[in-house]
């Protein structure tokens, strides 16, 4: 269970969780975002293909860095969520919050705009 | 009906994965399918981390006790604690996002909605919305009861 991350173009930044995002690894994904938008990091891609379980905790680690991102101009984008985490984020209505897709590439080319 | 089985452990935030692995065994022997057994570990994490931030308030205040028994139809859960009153029953749901209209891309949320968004209100939602069933009991005596219950010969349904 880790906490990756890699720029992946220009002033966009990836950061990917593998394993339970649960209480022992939300904290250092809200720790790894708060700490690239800190650093005006603002164009934000959050992989989570090899993510294979999110809580309520894990989803409002990614609302507060989504409207940060947003507050400071920039934007956040979701994607290879599995068909478990699909359901949980339809569930409380954030596939409306979030842009979710399918692949890395279809992410970055959004929050490049 | 099969053995209850019974763990308890501190309110710590490090037991939550135990109390789920602890019941998910559970569910996997009762037969719930791989995406029940996923409903039915969230909903006891959600649970137990709301004991721990609501019920005792923080951490090492109290214990935990979680129990878990199988009938041919029913998978019951029952978490229980001796911190303040948590009714689960009485939070309110997410509040509604905003719809798109005529196509159009729904706006963005307000700052109304995540102001609405009440700590320990989406882990609630997940609960009530995953299991068959859910009550909440109370007393001085002998603290909080939440008991959720699985519909076995329901999982299998579309």
């Amino acid at each position: 269970m880790t906490i990756w991350q890699e720029m992946l173009a220009e002033n966009i930044h990836l950061v990917g969780a593998r394993g339970r995002l649960d209480q022992s690894l939300n904290s250092q994904l809200e720790q790894t975002l708060t700490e690239l938008l800190t650093a005006g990091h603002t164009r934000l891609v959050v992989d989570l293909s090899e993510a294979t379980y999110i809580n309520s905790g894990g989803l409002r680690c990614l609302v507060s860095a989504w409207r940060q991102a947003r507050q400071q101009g920039g934007n956040l984008a979701l994607c290879g969520l599995n068909q478990r985490l699909q359901e949980i984020f339809s569930m409380v209505g954030f596939d409306k919050v979030f842009q979710i897709y399918p692949t890395r590439n279809a992410a970055l080319k959004k929050v490049e705009t | 009906m099969g053995k209850k089985q019974v763990l308890t452990v501190a309110g710590r935030y490090d037991k939550v994965k135990k109390i789920c692995e602890f019941v998910a065994e559970g569910a996997r022997q009762a037969g719930l399918n791989e995406d029940a057994v996923f409903h039915v570990e969230l909903c006891c994490d959600e649970a137990s981390t709301n004991i721990i931030e609501h019920a005792y308030g923080a951490e090492n205040v109290g214990q935990i006790t979680i129990s878990y028994q199988a009938s041919e139809e029913r998978f019951t859960i029952t978490l229980h604690d001796n911190g303040r009153t948590f009714n689960p029953e009485e939070v309110p749901p997410p509040p509604p996002l905003p719809d798109s209209i005529d196509g159009l891309a729904p706006p963005e949320p307000s700052e109304l909605f995540f102001d609405n968004l009440q700590i320990g209100g989406l882990g609630v939602h997940f609960i009530r919305s995953l299991m068959d069933e859910v009550h909440f009991d109370f007393s001085k005596q002998h603290g909080n009861t939440l008991t959720m219950v699985k519909y076995i010969s329901s999982e299998a349904q579309p």
